[in-house]
């Protein structure tokens, strides 16, 4: 099951957690490597064609953070 | 209902001879059997082309947006409810509008009455509950009540709520335990019968936009599926666009849909638009109790935050 | 959204919506591990995905 790649579109916002993902990165946490970040400016950038596309184009999901 | 078209006509000679409004916004026969077409009347003399009766479906709230001068228009329960939507969204001021306010009760759905007949239909009178409908091979005499449009049947806002005049005595209004059994018989299924519901909804669609065109909420300078750069969704018949464009576009009708029936009214292929903006309304209805086109003071749910808000899809 | 995608057919947990703070990279961290599990359940989209071909 591990074995199958899977690509999850993350939408994250520049401040909360684009700011978290960076964290983690200097703080070497182990995450799994599916998510695909966008960063956006702010989560209220995000229409729902995003959405739309990035599951037309073959996401397998899509997760917005803010 | 052909009783209050007099009235309707009197009152629109008198309002455009009086000039207090440059136009009238109305529905006209239209050229063939069971169809009316809007028409914007500006002289005292045209009034005699104004009809109503029950093959009015479409929604003409959508004809008054981005008007300069007075208008009066002509509206169903539905029509008004979308005419407050357009005046909440600020597509028109209400002093520029008069509504002159028309109780429904119903309007007959075409694909239904089509179907009884192999041949063209080529006569339409109604009377009261009555229908009439004749082709060349036969005539039959149909009872309204049975070949109303679904919106209609589940209708619970006959009456305008909004106008400036009314035409007739208000009609009484329909009361329902359940709403949405439409919208639950869908919900019932597990998710590849719903995908495979909506595959078959969809896969006569030829994007001719009637929909979008019908629908009075859909008044964008540019719509998303016309956009270029970048291109959000494809123009040919690919069925990942075709699905894309109906979500997307019942998305943008989350809050605001009335339920009018104007885009099935619309669509060539008799497909059942309503099954994606059904779902919205019943959200609406349920998350937020809030139905589009009520009042003119309230500001739809997906335009306001309130702390109370539904938030447990957010981890 | 996640509704009217749900009620076509497309699997609830392919659309995840979390409030993190930039101070939060433990929940970053458990929510990603939290969705990756979920999606690799589901499998790959195979509705939504346009055919080019």
């Amino acid at each position: 099951m591990d074995e199958k790649k899977i690509k999850i579109t993350s939408f994250l916002c520049n401040w909360c957690s684009y700011g978290a993902a960076d964290l983690a990165g200097v703080s070497r946490m182990q995450y799994p490597a599916d998510i695909r970040v966008i960063r956006i400016p702010c989560t209220g950038r995000l229409s729902p064609k995003f959405i739309l596309s990035a599951l037309r184009e073959g996401a397998d999901a899509v997760w917005v953070s803010g | 209902m052909d009783t209050c078209i007099e009235k309707i006509r009197e009152l629109s000679a008198d309002l455009l001879e009086k000039g207090e409004v440059t136009k009238v916004i109305g529905f006209a026969n239209g050229t063939i059997p069971m169809a009316t077409s809007p028409i914007a009347i500006k002289t005292k003399q045209d009034v005699d082309k104004l009809v109503f009766n029950s093959t009015c479906g479409l929604n003409l709230a959508n004809y008054v947006s981005g008007e300069k001068g007075k208008i009066a228009v002509i509206a169903k329960g539905c029509d008004s409810r979308n005419i407050v939507t357009h005046i909440v969204e600020n597509q028109i001021q209400r002093e520029q509008i008069y509504i002159i306010g028309v109780p429904c009760t119903g309007m007959v759905d075409k694909h239904k009455i089509a179907a009884l007949f192999e041949d063209e239909i080529i006569d339409f009178s109604e009377d009261g509950d009555t229908l009439m409908v004749s082709s060349l091979l036969n005539t039959q005499t149909l009872k309204k009540q049975d070949y109303l449009k679904d919106n209609c049947l589940y209708c619970t806002h006959k009456n305008p709520v909004l106008y400036d005049v009314l035409a007739k005595d208000p009609v009484e209004e329909q009361k329902f335990d359940n709403l949405f059994p439409d919208v639950d018989r869908i919900e019932a299924l597990d998710e590849d019968a719903k995908w495979q519901h909506f595959e078959n909804l969809t896969k006569n669609c030829i994007r001719c936009y009637a929909c979008r065109n019908a629908c009075p909420l859909c008044y964008c300078p540019t719509c998303f599926v016309d956009e270029s750069g970048p291109q959000w969704v494809g123009k040919g018949q690919n069925k990942t666009d075709v699905n894309t464009f109906h979500f997307l576009r019942a998305f943008h009708c989350a809050g605001r849909c009335t339920d009018c029936g104007a885009c099935v009214e619309a669509c060539p292929m008799g497909i059942n638009v309503r099954d994606f903006t059904r779902k919205l309304n019943k959200d609406s209805l349920e998350l937020f109790g809030w139905e589009a086109g009520l009042d003119v003071t309230k500001r739809p749910p997906l335009d306001t935050y309130r702390p109370e808000d539904p938030d447990d899809f957010i981890k | 959204m996640g509704n009217l995608l749900e009620h076509m057919g497309i699997e609830r947990d392919r659309l995840h919506f979390s409030w993190i703070s930039s101070a939060e990279a433990t929940k970053f961290v458990d929510v990603v591990k939290e969705i990756s599990d979920k999606v690799r359940a589901l499998g790959s989209n195979k509705k939504f995905e346009k055919d080019y071909n």
